[in-house]
């Protein structure tokens, strides 16, 4: 095998993946370059089962995962480059933190396994609880810990499943700039988290799946502003449905009306110019608006929006 | 040549639990017994079957095979750990030459030991030594086939009291043919062949227990290595 | 009056809205329902009832196998007229395998609440410690039970059409009796034993071999015993192993004087031992769920 120019490359051909009935990854195709990627998603959506065939401990039902140019499934030379840290927190429990740091670093055959681990740890700030055994640790000590483990032979590709579970605030924003400077400086990284917060802060791309399909790639605000561009969803209930719902279709930002039994479901084309000529028709038209709710807020609509377009 | 670091780590995670502790009971009873037919007077020619063979050969040993050999690499992927010792670029025959080799260290000294004290008690070091050497090669071909079934299937504990119990325990004493397929008399043969006593008589010839053994060690080892490299993790966890 | 429209659910300070919840004030059922709901369930996981196929596979195996020997042994009985194995030795003959059961569903019943921490949800509710234990140690019991009582129920059938006259089928079910409360004798000892031995892993593995372990190391210390030292040492030696000591409750209790070897003096011994490991046991297993935190 000719070593591929850009080893830190990860790439998803048409990949699937399905347990007998179940598509757990349908026809996913992606490019992971240098810097950070969020891969987010809703639960069950297919961000671990991705992130394992990645990692070469799932074989893809279908297509194919290459690192560097060389397939991940049953491939041990592809984790000279490649560090993984799994959702599962388990460690070897009766291992101090250093111990276990360590071993990662002599099992990866490096030249100076002490000099490695204590660079690792110490990019992770678990220089204080080092010596103490892993059973003691926190959650978040037990992921930073992991976290050093996975990063004690300067891996090119960095695969984090739900490195934020069980962090606090401060440890989050530490890590994240962690990644952040890996990415910065060439690394690729790749990590997954169904919380919007986490991954608003990622500078690089985010990968969005939604029941195991890629539903849009890209940087993270371009993929924001495509999704406030679609129609917003409204459900209004008024003293006067029908005389609203005729003053609402002269609206250059009203898209659409539709009467119901339950009230009006307005699309809205601009949010900010319906929410604010809402209140303004209501008054002239003399009606009195009882609710008004978006009905496209949660997470789920959103992320349906992306899957119907 | 073998990983001392995953070594370390196995033996470490076998001896910081207590269930092994659990199981010393077993060597010592053996032990204790045969040295309470000895202090009772009885002749060995008496009590040699049911103590070393009903209890050792038949009980000991396989228990013990069993327990350490699906508790090197069988905890560590219950719990989970394993996934840090897969992610690094080692060859896979590696990290199962290390963790067997470990198992049958554990397994060949807790009972050789016992075993050769048996020995010793109820005829002379040369027995004792016949019944070291059995139990080590006992060990290794138990440790191959429990490993391997610790890969292959989620219960291998429960395959492998079937094995020890119905298989080896009910059949192969009514069928005589299914001898050869019993690492309990290839242990009884080399028992037999290096101890050179009467007390003992193998059912099998000594080059076919060896052979044998040979045979479930290389085969346990080939298949544990196989299904390493294809060793999956589940999906979403959550 | 222009007011800004009121985001839905949104209300100005906290409120708790009240929608109608309302606590139960019917009838409770109560810790004896509670006991049988446990003892019902802990029996029906015994057989992997109500789980996957997968939780069926072994008990319904070793079921099959004992309904095998006896439906050999009435095959063999119609054919021949003799009865190979009496209905009072026939727990004994298949004793491997209901240790094998034992040592499975035992670990089955108890070793999963230990390790998936369940047992302060059990304890929270009117069900007390001791209550779990017993329903776990009747569900058990019953469990090994059936299957013996299923076999020798297929046996007394097959024998009972066998023979002519309602004369002989009377007598064929007085033997028929004698053999049940042995196989409830038999399924006691064990299961008690069993039981206890599995409460104290948290691993099934590591209980079934425990379990195994004992039962098993413990026969050659009988078979040392029985080949040396006098004669009282040779009759008093099957106390040393669970399974011969159910042996020799049976040879007593069960079996005709003069046919076997056994004399009577050592009867009441054999059951006195066994009470008292039952008994033994029970209070072990009661201690052992009074201190088990989770």
């Amino acid at each position: 095998m000719t070593a591929d120019p850009r080893p830190s490359t990860v790439e998803l051909t048409n990949t699937s993946r399905w347990y007998g009935n179940v598509v757990a990854v349908n026809d996913v195709t992606m490019t992971l370059g240098p810097g950070v990627t969020g891969l987010l998603g809703p639960n069950g959506a297919g961000k671990s089962t991705l992130l394992h065939m990645m990692a070469g401990f799932l074989p893809p039902s279908r297509g194919q995962v290459r690192l560097g140019g060389e397939p991940t499934w049953r491939n041990p030379s592809i984790y000279r480059v490649l560090g993984l840290v799994s959702e599962r927190e388990a460690v070897h429990q009766f291992l101090t933190g250093w111990e276990f740091v360590l071993a990662s670093a002599r099992l990866h055959r490096l030249r100076d396994p002490e000099g490695a681990a204590r660079r690792a740890i110490a990019l992770v700030e678990m220089a204080d609880g080092q010596g103490r055994r892993i059973d003691t640790y926190s959650k978040g000590m037990r992921q930073r810990i992991r976290v050093a483990a996975a990063l004690v032979h300067d891996p090119r590709v960095l695969l984090l499943d739900e490195p934020f579970n069980g962090m606090d605030p401060r440890q989050r924003l530490h890590m994240m700039d962690l990644l952040h400077r890996l990415g910065d400086a060439g690394h690729t990284v790749l990590f997954s988290s169904h919380i919007l917060e986490e991954v608003e802060q990622v500078s690089g791309t985010v990968q969005v799946m939604v029941a195991g399909r890629l539903a849009a790639s890209g940087d993270y605000r371009t993929i924001r502003r495509l999704m406030t561009n679609r129609p917003h969803v409204f459900a209004i209930q008024s003293t006067d449905d029908r005389r609203l719902a005729v003053a609402l279709m002269g609206q250059e930002s009203v898209a659409g009306v539709e009467v119901g039994p339950g009230g009006l479901t307005v699309r809205a084309g601009d949010y900010g110019t319906f929410t604010r000529a809402l209140p303004k028709v209501a008054l002239r038209e003399g009606v009195r608006v009882r609710r008004l709710l978006p009905s496209d807020e949660s997470l789920e609509s959103v992320f349906s929006y992306l899957v119907a377009s | 040549m073998i990983n001392m670091t995953i070594a370390r780590i196995t033996a470490r995670g076998l001896f910081g639990r207590r269930r092994f502790l659990l199981l010393l009971p077993l060597p010592v009873l053996l032990v204790a017994l045969a040295a309470l037919a000895q202090a009772l007077g009885a002749e060995p020619a008496d009590w040699a079957e049911p103590v070393l063979l009903g209890l050792g050969v038949a009980v000991v040993l396989p228990v013990m095979a069993l327990i350490v050999g699906t508790g090197v690499l069988g905890a560590e992927i219950d719990d989970g750990t394993l996934v840090h010792i897969l992610a690094k670029p080692l060859p896979r025959r590696e990290i199962i030459v290390a963790k067997l080799t470990v198992a049958v260290a554990v397994t060949a000294a807790t009972v050789g030991a016992a075993m050769f004290a048996a020995g010793l008690v109820a005829g002379s070091a040369r027995l004792g030594a016949g019944l070291a050497a059995g139990t080590a090669v006992g060990a290794l071909a138990y440790s191959a086939l429990f490993l391997a079934l610790s890969l292959v299937t989620r219960r291998p504990v429960l395959l492998g009291l079937l094995y020890v119990l119905i298989w080896e325990g009910l059949l192969s004493n009514m069928l005589t043919g299914t001898r050869v397929l019993s690492v309990q008399h290839y242990v009884i043969a080399i028992a037999d062949r290096v101890g050179d006593t009467p007390l003992l008589t193998g059912a099998v010839s000594v080059p076919v227990a060896a052979g044998m053994a040979a045979v479930f060690t290389a085969g346990g080892v080939a298949l544990a290595i196989d299904r390493l490299r294809s060793f999956t993790l589940a999906g979403e966890t959550s | 009056m222009s007011e800004a429209p009121a985001r839905g659910g949104a209300s100005p300070a906290g409120v708790i809205h009240d929608i109608g919840y309302q606590r139960y004030a019917g009838p409770r059922l109560g810790r004896r329902y509670a006991v049988r709901s446990l003892y019902v369930h802990s029996l029906r996981t015994a057989f992997g009832l109500g789980r996957s196929a997968k939780a069926k596979i072994f008990p319904w195996l070793v079921v099959s196998l004992i309904g095998a020997v006896a439906a050999v042994l009435t095959a063999i009985r119609a054919q021949s007229g003799q009865m190979l194995v009496p209905y009072v030795d026939f727990p004994e003959a298949i004793t491997v395998l209901v240790l094998l059961f034992c040592a499975v569903v035992g670990p089955e019943l108890v070793s999963r609440d230990l390790r998936g921490g369940v047992l302060p949800l059990y304890f929270s509710r009117p069900l007390r410690r001791g209550d779990y234990a017993l329903a776990k140690l009747a569900a058990l019991v019953t469990a090994v039970w059936l299957p013996l009582f299923g076999a020798q129920l297929l046996m007394f059938l097959g024998g009972a059409f066998s023979v002519d006259g309602l004369g002989a089928v009377w007598d064929e079910f007085g033997d028929f009796v004698p053999g049940v409360l042995y196989s409830g004798v038999h399924a006691v000892v064990f299961a008690s034993l069993a039981l206890l031995i599995a409460s104290l892993a948290g691993r099934r593995a590591v209980a079934a071999g425990a379990v195994v372990a004992v039962f098993l190391a413990t026969t050659p210390v009988v078979g040392v015993l029985s080949a040396l030292g006098t004669e009282t040492t040779r009759q008093l030696a099957a106390l040393a192993s669970p399974m011969t000591l159910v042996g020799g409750v049976g040879d007593w209790l069960f079996v005709p004087p003069g046919a076997g070897t056994d004399p009577a003096r050592f009867g009441p011994l054999y059951g006195g031992a066994a009470v008292a490991l039952v008994t033994a046991c029970v209070i072990l297993l009661l201690a052992r769920y009074r201190r088990v935190a989770r």
